[in-house]
């Protein structure tokens, strides 16, 4: 492949160009600051934040968020590039995850994936031309005793039958993300019980 | 200091050391990648594992430890018994070797890294000849990551070893890793390249054929190259540098490691800033002047008729007329040799110190660090002696000025005979020093180019590059390093250190060490010179 080159001293979006970030995502990402000992550690929650507000990260988001945590556009890349949740690129509506681990290849996964795939008539990391649905393969979803599994927006569906698949996909049930990750932050700390008051 | 056993036998060691440097210390060949001692530990390419002993949990018996542990990342202790020298050990090589190896695409042919690749050499030392791999290789394309350097992702084994030095030594954090596991490689986040003042050393420190320099791509085969141990004359920081020649043409510098001076860096004006030495322009021959007309001179008559006509003009006009003016830029050596000369014909003869050359601020890295914590100095000074031609002229005594009172008490028509030193890369002759040349019945002018000085001179000098000299340097810090001849000087020119050798008098081959040897008779500092050590403290 070294015949082939991808040119990176270019920008992938317009000097000047209108920020993403609206204030008060910006404002939620600060208010994150004083739970940790450095700007950097709200990397995370703030991916999620952005991810909820625009669908996706896109490039520009990133330059966003590197200014408001003080570091290089460079690391965000890279902690957002390590984990699959986070899209680079928009995403329809509904995101299908179907497992590609062992458990679920055992006991059907692969036919399961291949139902989602003939009845969407997509494939792999791809959108459908509706922009209604998108198609990823996770490594495990932590359901194993219970395979074949799938998420469809962040739902999990255990002991998923290659026939079910299209009832699932139009389920209006799955339409929306019951709890957005960032909100997960959110939740009230638990009281130790134990502790002596 | 530490004793411990490796493969059977004892070794002395500094204390807070990892075993691994403590086995490459004792010269041990011990395959690694992601290990650099300049860097942080992250002992991710499983390369340097090795079999240490234990006490038995229950019957506390030393025993060898079922597992292997990484020796980059263990402190020697003690007492502590480890080796390398075991099948375990080549077992666990060889298979990382085979992993290494999964998706490279074997272009050794046309990769610029071949001959000085750590994949060929560890393939050849601890791989396997074959490769078991049957299913297709995920190949990437290169990257064009920035202005002076490649990434060819498929070449690369993920040491991490480029992303850690923007992190921890430029401090420009450039360079990440996307994506995970099998799917990693190295990447700089689109419209932000890999542009800082040290960014060549990433091409250094890659141990295989993944980040390459631009300006070196696919201009020479590494074994052709043959290779000497200079110093740099970028600024007066002074990095030992090792220039990389072929048939007389210099194809590259590498930094060598010193850790008095620039450890394992060097930065990329010094690395790329001296293509002036292959300058068609370059004045390459000697010139005298009569009447009007300038004609070429040959080699041989020259230190008698320069002589001879400082002798006539001291003679005409007396010796506090001369001035003689030492270039920063000039090695040590040949600065006391053009004051022998100097001073022998006219021993009132003011001794100036040239021009300094001056750019921007001093820069410190990490970026935004101060001096106390810098691991890296870029210095405003940009030549390499002028510590050095101020000792000497200070330890010849008499009559000595800086280069501005020089300049004004030319103009001011102090001296009707002059030796100019310049041997700068650019020109630097201000309007007002030309002024003050043009008043000079004898000039003596040694120079690289052209400028308002040469078109003046009596007697024309090309001054050589430093690759083309050897002799030494004196640093910020004031510490006298040495530099050997890298190539020959151009035709027609000869090194300034041998002509300047004849006209002051002494006869034969011009050594820079026999000089600084009389040198340190009269001055004790020039007997302690500062050698890089000639063993690397890391081997890549």
């Amino acid at each position: 492949m070294s015949w082939q080159t991808i040119d990176r001293n270019v920008s992938p979006y317009a000097a000047g160009s209108e920020p993403v970030l609206s204030e008060g995502v910006r404002e939620k990402i600060r208010s994150f600051f004083p739970r940790y000992d450095t700007k950097r550690a709200v990397l995370l929650p703030a991916l999620h934040m952005v991810q909820d507000a625009l669908g996706h990260v896109p490039y520009k988001a990133m330059a966003e968020i590197a200014e408001v945590l003080e570091i290089h556009p460079s690391d965000v890349l890279d902690t957002l590039t390590f984990y699959t949740h986070f899209w680079t690129h928009p995403k329809g509506e509904k995101v299908v995850m179907a497992c590609r681990s062992i458990s679920c290849e055992l006991t059907g996964g692969r036919e399961v994936l291949d139902a989602i795939k003939s009845h969407l008539g997509i494939g792999e990391h791809e959108t459908t031309a509706d922009g209604k649905y998108s198609l990823v393969t996770e490594e495990c979803l932590a359901g194993c005793d219970h395979g074949p599994c799938m998420l469809i927006n962040e739902k999990l569906h255990k002991c998923v039958k290659a026939a079910d698949v299209p009832k699932l996909l139009d389920d209006a049930k799955n339409d929306r993300i019951e709890v957005p990750r960032s909100d997960l932050f959110d939740a009230p700390e638990r009281s130790n019980s134990n502790q002596p008051s | 200091m530490a004793k411990i056993t490796i493969d059977n036998k004892q070794f002395e060691c500094r204390d807070g050391i990892s075993v691994l440097q403590a086995a490459l210390d004792a010269g041990k060949n011990i395959p690694h990648y992601c290990y650099h001692p300049g860097l942080s530990v992250v002992a991710s390419c499983r390369l340097c594992l090795m079999e240490m002993q234990m006490p038995h949990p229950k019957t506390q018996e030393m025993g060898w430890a079922p597992k292997l542990f990484p020796s980059c990342q263990t402190p020697v202790k003690e007492g502590m018994i480890v080796r390398f020298d075991s099948d375990a050990v080549r077992d666990n090589q060889k298979s990382c070797m085979e992993y290494f190896l999964i998706d490279h695409p074997l272009d050794c042919p046309v990769c610029d890294q071949a001959g000085e690749c750590h994949l060929q050499d560890y393939s050849y030392e601890f791989g396997s000849s074959e490769s078991r791999m049957v299913e297709q290789k995920h190949v990437t394309p290169k990257k064009d990551i920035g202005p002076k350097t490649l990434l060819y992702s498929d070449r690369c084994v993920m040491c991490t070893r480029c992303v850690r030095f923007t992190q921890e030594v430029s401090g420009t954090h450039e360079l990440c890793v996307t994506n995970r596991g099998s799917r990693n490689e190295i990447d700089v986040f689109p419209g932000l390249p890999l542009d800082n003042p040290m960014q060549g050393n990433v091409v250094d420190l890659c141990p295989v054929g993944c980040l390459l320099d631009k300006d070196f791509l696919f201009k020479q085969r590494v074994w052709f190259l043959k290779s000497a141990d200079s110093i740099c004359p970028g600024c007066s920081t002074g990095c030992a540098i090792r220039v990389d020649q072929n048939e007389e043409t210099v194809y590259r510098l590498k930094p060598r490691y010193n850790p008095d001076v620039n450890d394992w860096w060097m930065c990329d004006e010094g690395r790329f800033g001296s293509k002036y030495i292959h300058d068609p322009k370059r004045i390459a021959s000697p010139h005298l002047r009569r009447g009007l007309e300038r004609e070429s001179a040959n080699w041989e008559d020259l230190p008698e008729v320069v002589r001879y006509r400082f002798e006539q003009h001291v003679s005409l006009r007396g010796g506090d007329k001369v001035a003689v003016v030492l270039s920063p830029m000039m090695a040590c050596e040949e600065a006391w040799l053009l004051i022998k000369f100097i001073r022998g014909v006219a021993p009132e003869a003011t001794i100036a110190t040239g021009f300094i050359p001056t750019d921007g601020e001093v820069q410190h890295f990490p970026a935004g660090c101060d001096a106390a914590s810098a691991k890296f100095t870029i210095r405003p000074e940009k030549c390499p002696n002028r510590r050095g031609v101020e000792m000497i002229a200070e330890q010849a005594g008499g009559t000595t000025c800086d280069f501005d009172t020089f300049v004004t008490s030319a103009a001011g028509g102090a001296f009707s005979a002059a030796w100019i030193v310049g041997g700068y890369p650019s020109d630097w002759v201000s309007k007002e020093f030309g002024k003050a040349a043009a008043k000079f019945d004898l000039l003596v002018v040694q120079d690289m180019f052209e400028n308002a000085l040469t078109k003046l001179a009596s007697v024309l000098l090309p001054a050589c590059a430093w690759v083309e000299r050897d002799g030494s340097f004196v640093n910020h810090a004031g510490k006298i390093q040495p530099f050997e001849r890298a190539i020959r000087a151009p035709d027609g020119a000869n090194r300034d250190g041998q002509y300047l050798f004849e006209i002051a008098g002494f006869e034969g081959v011009y050594s820079a060490e026999r000089v600084r040897a009389t040198m340190a008779m009269e001055t004790a500092a020039f007997g302690e010179v500062l050698e890089a050590p000639l063993k690397p403290a890391h081997q890549h």
